[in-house]
C-alpha cells in the first residue's frame, strides 16, 4: 500500500470515529435530556394530582360546612320561633292572670306586690298606682288591710286616681312622688324576659 | 503517480471527511431536534392526563360529597323535625314555669 493511500485512510479514519463521536454526544445528551424532562413531568404531574387531592378535600369540606352552617341557622331559627311563641303565650298568660284569676287569689297577689315595694322604699305612707280594670275591681280597703297584714306593721296607703297602662301589678310611690318602684306585670316581665328566654331554652330543649 | 494525482487524491479524502463530519453534525441536530419535539408531544400527554386525573378526582369528591351532604342533611333534618316535636310537647309545661317565674319569682 502507497503512502498516499495509507494518509487517505488515516483521514478517512479520523472523520469516521469523529462522526460517530458527535452522533454518540447528540444521542447521550438527548438521553440525558429526555430523563430530565421525564423527572421534570413527572414532578409536575404528582403538583397536579396532589393540587387535586387538596382541592377536593377542600370542596368536601365547604359542601359539608355550608350545609352544617344552613342546617344550624335552620335550627336556630326553629328554636328562636318556638321560644318566641312560648314567651308570647307567657305574656298572655300572665295578662289573664290579672283578669282572669279570682279576686280573692289576685289581690292578695297585688297586696304582696304592694307590700314588698313599700318595705323596699321604707315607707309608712305610700301613694298607689292601679290599671282601670284593677281600680274598678279591687276592694281597697280591703287590700289596704291586706298590705298592712303583710308588713305585719301600720300603712296609709293613697291611691292614685290616674290609672296607669298595665297587665296587672301596681306602682307603687313615695306620697311626694320622688321615690317609686314599678311592681307591674309588665316591668316584671320584661325585666325576667332574658332569664325566661334561657328557662323556655332549658325547658324546651335541653336533656 | 504523479504529485498532481497525489495531491487530488488526499484533497478528495479530506472532502470525503468533511462530508462525512457534515453528515455526523446534520444528523445529530436531527436527533436532538426529535428528541425535543418527543419530548414536548410526551409531556404534554402526560400532562393533559393528569388534568383529566386531577379533573376527575374534583368532580368525584364533589359528587360523593353532594351525596354525604345530602344524607347530612336528611339525618339533621330528621334530628330537628324531632327536636321540634319533642318541644312542642314541653310548650305547655314551659309557659306554666314561666308564667310562675313572673308571677311568683323575683326580678
Amino acid at each position: 500500500m502507497s503512502e498516499t493511500s495509507k494518509f487517505t485512510i488515516d483521514i478517512l479514519s479520523v472523520a469516521k470515529e469523529k462522526a460517530q463521536s458527535i452522533i454518540s454526544e447528540a444521542e447521550a445528551e438527548t438521553k440525558r435530556a429526555l430523563e430530565e424532562a421525564k423527572g421534570d413531568t413527572s414532578r409536575q404531574v404528582s403538583d397536579i394530582l396532589r393540587n387535586a387531592q387538596t382541592e377536593a378535600k377542600a370542596v368536601r369540606r365547604r359542601l359539608l360546612s355550608e350545609v352544617r352552617h344552613r342546617l344550624e341557622l335552620r335550627e336556630q331559627e326553629e328554636k328562636g320561633k318556638m321560644m318566641s311563641e312560648v314567651l308570647e303565650v307567657t305574656r298572655k298568660r300572665v295578662s289573664d292572670f290579672a283578669k282572669n284569676e279570682t279576686q280573692a287569689k289576685y289581690q292578695s297577689y297585688l297586696a304582696g306586690l304592694i307590700g314588698d315595694a313599700i318595705s323596699q322604699l321604707g315607707l309608712d305612707e305610700a301613694q298607689v298606682h292601679l290599671n282601670e280594670a284593677d281600680q274598678k275591681r279591687v276592694d281597697k280597703s280591703s287590700l289596704e288591710h291586706e298590705v298592712t297584714k303583710t308588713l305585719k306593721m301600720p300603712v296609709k296607703v293613697e291611691w292614685a286616681r290616674k290609672p296607669i297602662e298595665a297587665m296587672g301589678g301596681a306602682i307603687i310611690s313615695s306620697t311626694d312622688g320622688r321615690t317609686r318602684i314599678i311592681n307591674t306585670l309588665d316591668e316584671r316581665f320584661e325585666a325576667l324576659e332574658p332569664r325566661l328566654l334561657i328557662e323556655a331554652g332549658k325547658l324546651l330543649f335541653g336533656d | 503517480m504523479s504529485g498532481i494525482e497525489t495531491v487530488k487524491i488526499i484533497v478528495d479524502a479530506e472532502k470525503e471527511a468533511a462530508q462525512m463530519l457534515e453528515q455526523a453534525k446534520v444528523r445529530a441536530a436531527a436527533i436532538r431536534k426529535e428528541l425535543s419535539s418527543h419530548i414536548n408531544v410526551e409531556r404534554e400527554q402526560m400532562l393533559a392526563a393528569a388534568k383529566n386525573e386531577a379533573d376527575a378526582i374534583v368532580k368525584r369528591a364533589e359528587e360523593e360529597s353532594k351525596v354525604e351532604t345530602e344524607k347530612y342533611r336528611e339525618d339533621a333534618t330528621q334530628k330537628l323535625k324531632e327536636m321540634i316535636t319533642r318541644a312542642s310537647a314541653r310548650k305547655v309545661a314551659a309557659v306554666d314555669k314561666l308564667v310562675s317565674i313572673v308571677i311568683e319569682g323575683k326580678a
